[in-house]
C-alpha cells in the first residue's frame, strides 16, 4: 500500500511536469481512484475537526457519493442511475455532450463541492480542492472548465434535493426532555452529561428504506430490577463481562475490540477546569473506511469506486434514521446509570456512554446494513487488514469478512460497557435489513 | 538616600495625580523602592503543570502583622515552590528581607496560604503556611512559625499538633468554643477526579487529605474535633474560600466555606455547644458554582455580617463568548434532583444577610458579579467615606476552559501525540489563551449599589494576581492594599486617602491567650448611622490582613460612639470618640451584652396559619420545559398559572377559593365552612384537566343572581388552533356548572378582568394574552369581550388586540370621567391607557417617555399620599443578565432567520453602542446550524456583535421588540401626566409578579403588599429566588416581608388574596409549583 502511494505521488508530480511543460494543455485529465479516496479522507478529517454525530455524518458522506455516482452513471453503461430507485430522486441534468467533459473530474468536483456545502471549516476543504484545480486548470484548461461546470451543476442539483430532506426542520425541533424521576428513561450521562443527541433524526427523508420505522425491532426487554427480569440479566451481564474484562486487563481482547471499535467522535476528557475532547472517526467512518480498504485490495477502478462507496452511505445514513427512529421510540436508560445507581456508584464503562438513548445500538444497525451492502459488493469471504484507525493510536485488526468485522463491532458495544445484549443483537439484525432492502430494491449495477 | 527616595516618588505621583485628569486611589510602589523584590515563579515542567494539578496556578499566600511589635505591619510572602519572605516594615514604606535569619523559608516542596496569630498567647504573632502534600511528590507539612521575639522563629507544628500533611489551601483563626484560646479552620481543597462527581452522599466520606478540619486548641496541642463538630470533611470539598462571622449574632462565630466546582458552599451555623449545623439550602437560594475566595462584611450599614463569595464569570465580551458558560437548564436539574446538589451559578454572589431570614443574593444588581477568574474579595472603606469598598484580584496564567481549546485542540495535537504525552502537555498548554487581567475595584454606594472603578482607583495592571492582604503599612491611617502575583513580584497599592477623610483604627489588648481579640465587634454610631465591624484576619483567598478594625467616616472628626463587643459576651461603650487616630482598647468594666438586643425588628403582621384553613392545593407544574422547544427564547412562558378566584360557588353567602390546574391536573374547588375550607370537586372542571388554568373570574356573569366562571387557559405547550386553548365559560344552573358558548380564539390567556364597561348592568370582560406558543417574539391578541345577557362577543379593537405581550390590566378610572378605563401592562411594551368613552376604548399618551419594560404586574396606589392615584408596577428588576436603559434598550430580534419556516428570537444586550447577543456561539446555532459554518472558531464570534453575527442584511428585515427599564416602580401622577419612579434596589432582585391593596397594619389606611420571584430562565440567569416580598405603605416606608412574618422567599408567587373564615380575613398566597399558603394577619 505504501509502495502505492508513492506511485501515485510520483504519478502526481509527473501530471505536473508534464503539464507545466506541455504548451497545448489539450491532455486528458486522468482521475484516479486514489483522488476519490482522498476527497472522502479529507471530508472525514474536517468532520473530525468540527465535531459532526454519528447520525449527521452519516448525511455527509451519502449525498456527495450520490452526487459523483449520478455524474459516472451518465457516461458508464454498466451502471444504473439511482433516479426513480430512490424514490424522490429526479433525473440530474444531463450534460451537454459538444462539450469537454471528463466525467470522472465532474464526478469528484462534485463530490468536494457538496462535501465542503456540508461540513463547518470549509476553509480545509478549499485549500485540498484549489491545490487539484490548480494542476487540472494546467493539464487541460478547457477540459477542467467543462467538468467543473457541470459537476457544480449536479452538486447545486443535488444541494438542492438534499436541503428537502427535513434536516433544517429537525434543527429547530424539540430537544429530548429529561425526566430525572422516570428511571426506566434516558438520562445524560458522566462526565459531561450532554443532552440527547438528534432526537429527531428518524424524521430525516431516508433513501431506500420506506419510513424510518420500516424495520422497527421487538421493544427491548421490559424494564425492571427485579432480579429475575431478564432487564436485570442483561444489565448485570454488562457490569459481570466489564469486570471480567477490566480484571484481565488493557491488553485483553475483549477490551482491545472495545477499543478499536470505539468510533466516538467526542469524548469529553475532564481534568480540573480543563476539558477537552478526545476525538475520533464515527462508526459510518469507519465502515466508509472499510470500503475504501476493499476497493483497494480489489484494485477498484474509479467508477467502481465510486459505486461501492455510493452503496454503502446509502445504507450507512438508511441505517441510522432507522436506529435513532428506535432510539427515542423506546429512549432506554444506558446500563451506567443504572449501574451507578444500584450497583457501583464507581463504576465505569470502558468506552465513554455516547449521549443518546441505549436502544438498538447504532454501530451494530450501521455495521450490519453496511456488512450486508459490501458482501454483496466484494463477496463473502473478502478478508481484510482493518487499518483505518490507525491515525487515532488504534493497532490494525484483521477480519476474514464484512459480516465477522460487523459482529466483533456489534459485542464491542458490550465489553465497552454502554449498552445490553438485546440492543447489540437486535441490532445488527435490523442493520441486515436495511442492508438487504438496499441490496434488493437498487439496481446500481447492470 | 534612600529614605528621600519613596517620598520623591509619592511627590512624583502626586504632580502626576494632578495634571491628569485620573482620580487614582491608589498608587503602586515599586519593588525597587520598596526592597520587596520577592517573586512568586512557579517552574512548570513535563511532569507538573496545569494539567496535572488543577490548582498549579492559584498562587501564595501572603499575611499581614506587626511581628516585632514595633507599630508597623510587616509582610510574610509564601512562595508555591520558592522560599517564603518575611519583610520587616522599617517605616516610610522601605522593607527590610529577613527571611534568611527569620527562619521561616519553609521546607514544604508546595505551600498556599499564609496567615498570621498568636498562637500560643505570647503577645507575639506566629505565621502558618499551608501546603499541599501527597500529590505529585509534593512532601513536607504545613509549618507553624513560633515567634521567637527576635525577629527568628522556630518552626513547631509538629509540637501543637498542626503538622498536617494534606492538601491544604489555607486556614483561619477563630475562638469557636469561647473558651478564650484560638482553634483553627483548616480548609483543604479536593483533586479532581470523574469518581467525585457522584452525588451529595459522598460528604458522609472522611477524607484526610481533602477534607476540611476544624481544629480545638486545647492548651496549645489542635485536637481534630471535625467530625464531632459537624464540620464536613470529604473527598468533594474543594475548599477555596473561608469567610468566618457571627452570621446570626448570638455571639458564636460561624463560617462560610467556599467550595470549587460542583460541591456545594458550606454554611456552619455556630449551635453554641462545640457543634455545627450546615444550613447553605435553609438560607440561600442558591450559591456561586466554582467558588473561589469571600469575604464577609457588613456592606448595608444594619449591624449583620453579608457574604461574598467569588467564582469565574468574565466581563469581558470576548472572554466571555469564548469561555464555557452555565450548565443548561435541563442538567441543573439533573445535578440537583438525581445529585442532590444545591442550584449554584457561575457567577460572584453578593449575599445580603436578612437576620436569621433567606440572604438575599444582589451580585448582579450591585455590579459585582463578572470579575473574570477571580481569587481574592476585600470588603473595606478604601476612600473612608463610610462605605464598604471592594477589591477583587483575577487572573490565570493560561485558560483551560477556552472552548477553541475544548473543542479543536484535541484533533490536532492531542492525537497526533497521543505516545507523546509530555509533548502533548506542552502544546496543549501553548494553545490555551492567557488569562492576565486587570483587578477589579468597586465604590461602594448607597442602596446595595457598586461603582466599577477599576483602572481609576487602582493601576491597570495586567497580572495574576491572588492573595491580598489589607493593612496601613505607612501608618497615615488609610488601608494600603499587597497582592501577591503569579511569576511576578507583588503589588503594593498604596493609599492616597490621607487627609482627606478621616478614619479610626481600632487595635485590641484583650485578655491572653487572644491578645489581638480575634472576634471583636464593634458597632460604631454616628448621627444615627451605624457602621458594624468584626476582627477576623483570614479573609479573602489564602490570606490574612494586618490584625486591627478601620473605619472610614467621610470628613467627620467626632463620632457618637463605639460599641465594643468582646468575644467572651460582654461590651463597653465609648462615646465621643475623637477620629483620625489609633486606638488601643483593652476590656474596661465591660457589662455582659445581651445579644438578644440585636433581633429587635419590627412587629410581625402574618403569621403561617397551622391548619391552612383546611386549604391543601398544592399546584404542580407540569413537565413542559419551554426551552426544549424554542431553544433561544429569554424566559418560559409555560409557567405562569395557576388561576386563583374567590367566589361564592354554592349560594350560601360564604366565599368559596377555585384553583386552576395545569395541564393534565384537575383544577380544585375549596368550599367554606363555619371552620374549615373543604374540597369539592365541581364535575365539569376535572373534565377540562387537560387544560392549564391560568386565570379565572367567579362572578355572576348572566344576571341569575348565581356565580359563573370564566376560566383563561394558557401554558404555552398547546398551539396554533387547539382546543385546550380555548377559554371556558361556566354558568351555574341549580348547584351545577355547565359550558356556555364563549368566543373562541385560541390565545395563551394571562389576564382577565371583568367590569361593566358600558354600564348596561352586566360585567364585561377583557382578555389579554402574554405570548404565541411556538413562536415567542409574536404579538397574540387580546379582546374586550361584551356581555349581552350573559352571552359574550368579541369588541373588535385593533390597537388593543396587538396591543402587546400584555401580563396584567386594571380597570381604573385614569382621567376622572367616572368611566372606568382600562390600563394594560406586559412584557416588551410600555404600560398603554386605553381610555373608555361608553364602551369603546381610545389609547391616549400620559406618559412622559416610552418606558418598555417586562412588566408583569399593575396596581392603583396614591403611594406619595397627594391625593391622586399612581400605578405601581412590578418588572423584572435588575437582578439578572438583562441590562436595559432608555440610552440602550434592551432587543430582541424577532424572525425566521434560517429559514426554516419556524420563528427565532435573539434578546441582545447593549454595550458600548453595539448590541450583542446574551447567547453564545453553541446556543445560537443549535437552531441555526449556518453560524457554525460562518464562525469555524470561538474565537472568531466571540466579541461580535449580532450586526457582524447575523449579517446587516438579516437583521435589517428582522423585527424587534425593546425594553428600557427593568426595575419596578410607580407612575407619580402629576395631574394625569405620569412619570416613573423606580423603587430602591431591596425591591430589584426578583420580577415582582403581584401586587394586594389591603390594609394590613389596621392603621386605616390601605396597604400594598408585593410579592414575586420567577424561576422560568436558564441557569444562565441563575433563578430569581431572593425577593422577601415587601409592604409597601408609601414611597418612603417599604418594609421587607421577611421582617414581618412572610416566607416568600424562594417561592414563585403567582397570587395574593384575601379570603375569610368566620368572617375573618387571612392572607392566602398561591405559588406556582408550591403549596397555597395562608397567613393569619396579626394587626
Amino acid at each position: 500500500m505504501i509502495m502505492k502511494l508513492k506511485n501515485v505521488s510520483l504519478l502526481l508530480i509527473a501530471v505536473v511536469l508534464i503539464a507545466m511543460s506541455c504548451k497545448d494543455n489539450s491532455e486528458t485529465i486522468e482521475i484516479t481512484p486514489e483522488a476519490f479516496h482522498a476527497s472522502v479522507d479529507k471530508t472525514v478529517e474536517v468532520m473530525v475537526h468540527d465535531i459532526f454525530s454519528p447520525p449527521v455524518a452519516s448525511r455527509v458522506f451519502v449525498y456527495p457519493n450520490i452526487a459523483a455516482y449520478e455524474i459516472i452513471a451518465q457516461n458508464d453503461s454498466t451502471f444504473h442511475s439511482l433516479q426513480g430507485q430512490i424514490s424522490h430522486l429526479k433525473a440530474i441534468p444531463k450534460a451537454d455532450e459538444a462539450k469537454n467533459i471528463n466525467y470522472p473530474l465532474a464526478a469528484l468536483i462534485a463530490h468536494i463541492d457538496l462535501s465542503k456545502r456540508l461540513i463547518f471549516s470549509e476553509q480545509r476543504i478549499e485549500t485540498f480542492r484549489d491545490s487539484l484545480y490548480q494542476i487540472w486548470e494546467a493539464t487541460n484548461t478547457a477540459q477542467f472548465e467543462a467538468s467543473k461546470a457541470y459537476g457544480i451543476q449536479v452538486a447545486d442539483f443535488i444541494g438542492d434535493w438534499m436541503d428537502k430532506d427535513n434536516y433544517n426542520q429537525t434543527r429547530t425541533m424539540s430537544k429530548f426532555s429529561i425526566d430525572p424521576e422516570n428511571e426506566e428513561r434516558w438520562q445524560p450521562t458522566p462526565p459531561a452529561y450532554m443532552d440527547g443527541l438528534e432526537p429527531h433524526w428518524g424524521k430525516i427523508r431516508p433513501f431506500v428504506i420506506d419510513s424510518s420505522a420500516q424495520f422497527k425491532p421487538l421493544p427491548p426487554p421490559v424494564f425492571s430490577m427485579n432480579e429475575n427480569s431478564s432487564f436485570y440479566k442483561e444489565l448485570k451481564e454488562v457490569y459481570d463481562i466489564s469486570n471480567q474484562i477490566t480484571k484481565e486487563g488493557d491488553a485483553s481482547e475483549e477490551v482491545l475490540i472495545a477499543q478499536f471499535w470505539d468510533c466516538n467522535p467526542y469524548v469529553s476528557v475532564t481534568r480540573g477546569h480543563l476539558m477537552f475532547a478526545a476525538k475520533k472517526i464515527t462508526p459510518g467512518a469507519h465502515w466508509i473506511g472499510i470500503t475504501k480498504i476493499a476497493c483497494k485490495t480489489e484494485d477498484a477502478d474509479f467508477n467502481r469506486t465510486v459505486f461501492a462507496y455510493t452503496k454503502a452511505s446509502i445504507a450507512i445514513a438508511d441505517a441510522f434514521i432507522s436506529c435513532w427512529d428506535e432510539k427515542y421510540r423506546s429512549n432506554l436508560v444506558r446500563p451506567e446509570t443504572l449501574i451507578n445507581k444500584y450497583m457501583d456508584h464507581e463504576w465505569k464503562p470502558i468506552l465513554q456512554t455516547p449521549p443518546f438513548p441505549e436502544y438498538t445500538s447504532g454501530h451494530s444497525v450501521v455495521s450490519g446494513a453496511a456488512a450486508t451492502v459490501l458482501t454483496n459488493i466484494f463477496g463473502d469471504n473478502f478478508g481484510f487488514l482493518d487499518d483505518t484507525e490507525v491515525p487515532y493510536g488504534l493497532p490494525i485488526r484483521s477480519f476474514s469478512s464484512f459480516n465477522a468485522a460487523a459482529q466483533e463491532a456489534a459485542i464491542s458495544r458490550m465489553y465497552g460497557g454502554i449498552h445490553y445484549r438485546a440492543a447489540v443483537e437486535v441490532g445488527i439484525g435490523q442493520g441486515k435489513n436495511v442492508g438487504n432492502l438496499v441490496n434488493g430494491r437498487l439496481r446500481m449495477v447492470k | 538616600m534612600h529614605k528621600l527616595r519613596p517620598i520623591a516618588v509619592l511627590l512624583l505621583f502626586l504632580i502626576v495625580a494632578c495634571t491628569t485628569e485620573k482620580d487614582e486611589l491608589f498608587i503602586s510602589a515599586a519593588p525597587q523602592d520598596t526592597g520587596i523584590t520577592f517573586k512568586n515563579t512557579i517552574s512548570e515542567t513535563d511532569d507538573l503543570n496545569i494539567l496535572d494539578y488543577i490548582y498549579f496556578y492559584n498562587g501564595g499566600g501572603v499575611a499581614l502583622g506587626d511581628i516585632n511589635n514595633d507599630g508597623l505591619p510587616d509582610i510574610f510572602f509564601s512562595g508555591n515552590q520558592v522560599s517564603n519572605r518575611l519583610y520587616i516594615n522599617k517605616g516610610n514604606l522601605i522593607f527590610e528581607d529577613i527571611s534568611d535569619k527569620a527562619n521561616i523559608g519553609g521546607n514544604s516542596s508546595w505551600n498556599t496560604g499564609a496567615v498570621m496569630g498568636d498562637v500560643n498567647g505570647d503577645g507575639l504573632l506566629d505565621i502558618y503556611v499551608c501546603a499541599v502534600v501527597g500529590l505529585h511528590g509534593f512532601n513536607g507539612h504545613n509549618e507553624l512559625y513560633i515567634n521567637n521575639g527576635d525577629e527568628t522563629f522556630t518552626e513547631s507544628a509538629a509540637a501543637y499538633h498542626l503538622d498536617h500533611d494534606s492538601y491544604s489551601s489555607s486556614a483561619a483563626f477563630l475562638d469557636y468554643d469561647l473558651d478564650g484560646d484560638l482553634d483553627m479552620y483548616l480548609l483543604n481543597h479536593a483533586v479532581h477526579t470523574d469518581d467525585s462527581y457522584k452525588g451529595v452522599a459522598l460528604r458522609q466520606q472522611r477524607h484526610y487529605k481533602t477534607g476540611d478540619k476544624l481544629l480545638r486548641n486545647d492548651g496549645g496541642r489542635f485536637t481534630d474535633v471535625s467530625e464531632i463538630a459537624g464540620i464536613i470533611g470529604s473527598i468533594s470539598g474543594y475548599g477555596l474560600g473561608v469567610a468566618v462571622a457571627d452570621y446570626n449574632q448570638d455571639g458564636y462565630p460561624d463560617i462560610y466555606v467556599s467550595n470549587d466546582f460542583y460541591e456545594d458552599d458550606y454554611y456552619y451555623l455556630n449551635n453554641g455547644d462545640g457543634t455545627f449545623s450546615e444550613k447553605l439550602r435553609d438560607y440561600f437560594g442558591h450559591a456561586s458554582r466554582f467558588s473561589m475566595g469571600n469575604d464577609a462584611a457588613d456592606i448595608n450599614n444594619d449591624g449583620w455580617p453579608d457574604i461574598m463569595s467569588l467564582d469565574m464569570l468574565p466581563e469581558d465580551e470576548v472572554v466571555l463568548k469564548s469561555s464555557q458558560g452555565d450548565d443548561n437548564v435541563q442538567t441543573q436539574n439533573m445535578r440537583k434532583l438525581m445529585f442532590g446538589y444545591h442550584y449554584q451559578f457561575t457567577r460572584n454572589m453578593l449575599h445580603i444577610n436578612q437576620q436569621n431570614a433567606n440572604y438575599l443574593e444582589t451580585g448582579l444588581l450591585s455590579g459585582v458579579a463578572a470579575t473574570d477568574w477571580s481569587w481574592s474579595c476585600l470588603f473595606a472603606d478604601y476612600d473612608q467615606d463610610g462605605q464598604q469598598d471592594l477589591f477583587i484580584t483575577n487572573g490565570i496564567l493560561k485558560r483551560p476552559n477556552d472552548l477553541d481549546f475544548t473543542n479543536f485542540y484535541s484533533n490536532d495535537k492531542i492525537q497526533s501525540n497521543k505516545n507523546n504525552p509530555k509533548l502533548m502537555n506542552q502544546k496543549a498548554l501553548d494553545s490555551m489563551p492567557s488569562g492576565m487581567v486587570s483587578n477589579f475595584m468597586f465604590q461602594g454606594q448607597d442602596n446595595l449599589a457598586f461603582k466599577d472603578m477599576s483602572g481609576q482607583w487602582i493601576p491597570d495592571d495586567k497580572l495574576v494576581s491572588g492573595a491580598t492582604a489589607l493593612g496601613d503599612l505607612d501608618n497615615d491611617g488609610d488601608l494600603d492594599i499587597v497582592v501577591s502575583n503569579l511569576n511576578d513580584t507583588p503589588s503594593l497599592y498604596i493609599n492616597q486617602t490621607n487627609e482627606k477623610a478621616s478614619y479610626l483604627k481600632l487595635k485590641f489588648d484583650y485578655t491572653s491567650p487572644n491578645k489581638v481579640g480575634i472576634g471583636t465587634k464593634v458597632f460604631a454610631y454616628n448621627n444615627g448611622k451605624l457602621q458594624y465591624k468584626e476582627l477576623y484576619t483570614a479573609r479573602g483567598f489564602q490570606a490574612a490582613s494586618e490584625p486591627m478594625i478601620h473605619f472610614g467616616f467621610d470628613t467627620i472628626q467626632r463620632i457618637d460612639s463605639l460599641k465594643v463587643i468582646w468575644p467572651d459576651k460582654t461590651s463597653q461603650t465609648l462615646t465621643n470618640v475623637a477620629l483620625n487616630k489609633t486606638l488601643s482598647i483593652k476590656p474596661d468594666n465591660p457589662k455582659p451584652f445581651d445579644y438578644a438586643s440585636l433581633l429587635k425588628g419590627p412587629k410581625p403582621l402574618f403569621k403561617k396559619s397551622e391548619y391552612n384553613l383546611g386549604i391543601d392545593f398544592r399546584h404542580i407544574e407540569d413537565k413542559y420545559l419551554d426551552f426544549n422547544r424554542q431553544k433561544l427564547i429569554p424566559y418560559r412562558i409555560s409557567d405562569r398559572g395557576p388561576a386563583v378566584a374567590i367566589g361564592d360557588l354554592n349560594d350560601d353567602g360564604k366565599d368559596d377559593i377555585y384553583f386552576g390546574g395545569s395541564k393534565g391536573y384537575a383544577a380544585k374547588t375549596y368550599f367554606q365552612t363555619d371552620t374549615a375550607y373543604v374540597e369539592r370537586r365541581i364535575a365539569a372542571l376535572a373534565n377540562d384537566s387537560i387544560k392549564e388554568d391560568v386565570e379565572a373570574i367567579i362572578a355572576d356573569f348572566n344576571n341569575d343572581k348565581k356565580k359563573d366562571m370564566v376560566i383563561g387557559s394558557g401554558g404555552g405547550d398547546y398551539a396554533n388552533q387547539t382546543k385546550p386553548l380555548l377559554d371556558a365559560y361556566y354558568v351555574q344552573n341549580n348547584g351545577a356548572f355547565n359550558h356556555k358558548a364563549f368566543p373562541e380564539f385560541y390565545e395563551n390567556a394571562s389576564v382577565m378582568i371583568a367590569n361593566d364597561i358600558d354600564q348596561d348592568g352586566d360585567l364585561d370582560l377583557f382578555i389579554g394574552s402574554n405570548a404565541v406558543s411556538y413562536d415567542f417574539g409574536n404579538i397574540p391578541n387580546s379582546f374586550i369581550l361584551r356581555n349581552d345577557d350573559g352571552v359574550f362577543s368579541i369588541v373588535p379593537n385593533e390597537a388593543l388586540q396587538h396591543a402587546g405581550m400584555i401580563t396584567d390590566a386594571i380597570w381604573h378610572d385614569f382621567d376622572g370621567d367616572g368611566q372606568d378605563d382600562l390600563i394594560v401592562v406586559g412584557e416588551w411594551m410600555a404600560p398603554k391607557f386605553f381610555k373608555n368613552n361608553k364602551g369603546t376604548f381610545e389609547e391616549q399618551q400620559v406618559m412622559d417617555s416610552r418606558l418598555n419594560g417586562l412588566w408583569r404586574q399593575i396596581t392603583p396606589f396614591d403611594i406619595d399620599q397627594d391625593g391622586d392615584t399612581d400605578y405601581l408596577l412590578g418588572n423584572w428588576g435588575t437582578n439578572s443578565k438583562f441590562k436595559a436603559s432608555e440610552d440602550g434598550p434592551m432587543r430582541m430580534y424577532y424572525d425566521d432567520f434560517d429559514n426554516n419556516g419556524r420563528t427565532e428570537t435573539i434578546v441582545c444586550t447593549e454595550r458600548n453602542g453595539d448590541y450583542y447577543p446574551l447567547l453564545g456561539l453553541d446556543d445560537l446555532a443549535s437552531q441555526m446550524v449556518k453560524l457554525h459554518k460562518i464562525f469555524t472558531s470561538y474565537k472568531a464570534f466571540a466579541g461580535q456583535p449580532i450586526e457582524k453575527i447575523l449579517g446587516k442584511n438579516l437583521l435589517q428585515k428582522a423585527t424587534f421588540l425593546e425594553v428600557d427599564e427593568l426595575r419596578s416602580g410607580y407612575l407619580k401622577n402629576d395631574n394625569g401626566r405620569f412619570t416613573f419612579v423606580p423603587f430602591r434596589n431591596e425591591l430589584q432582585v426578583a420580577p415582582i409578579t403581584t401586587f394586594l391593596n389591603y390594609d394590613f397594619d389596621g392603621d386605616g389606611q390601605d396597604d400594598v403588599l408585593a410579592a414575586g420571584n420567577y424561576f422560568g430562565v436558564t441557569p444562565f440567569h441563575g433563578r430569581f429566588d431572593a425577593f422577601p416580598g415587601a409592604l409597601i405603605k408609601s414611597k418612603n416606608t417599604m418594609i421587607l416581608g421577611n421582617k414581618i412574618g412572610l416566607d416568600f422567599s424562594n417561592k414563585a408567587i403567582k397570587s395574593l388574596n384575601i379570603i375569610h373564615l368566620n368572617q375573618k380575613p387571612y392572607l392566602l398566597t398561591t405559588i406556582n409549583n408550591d403549596k397555597a399558603q395562608v397567613y393569619e394577619l396579626l394587626k
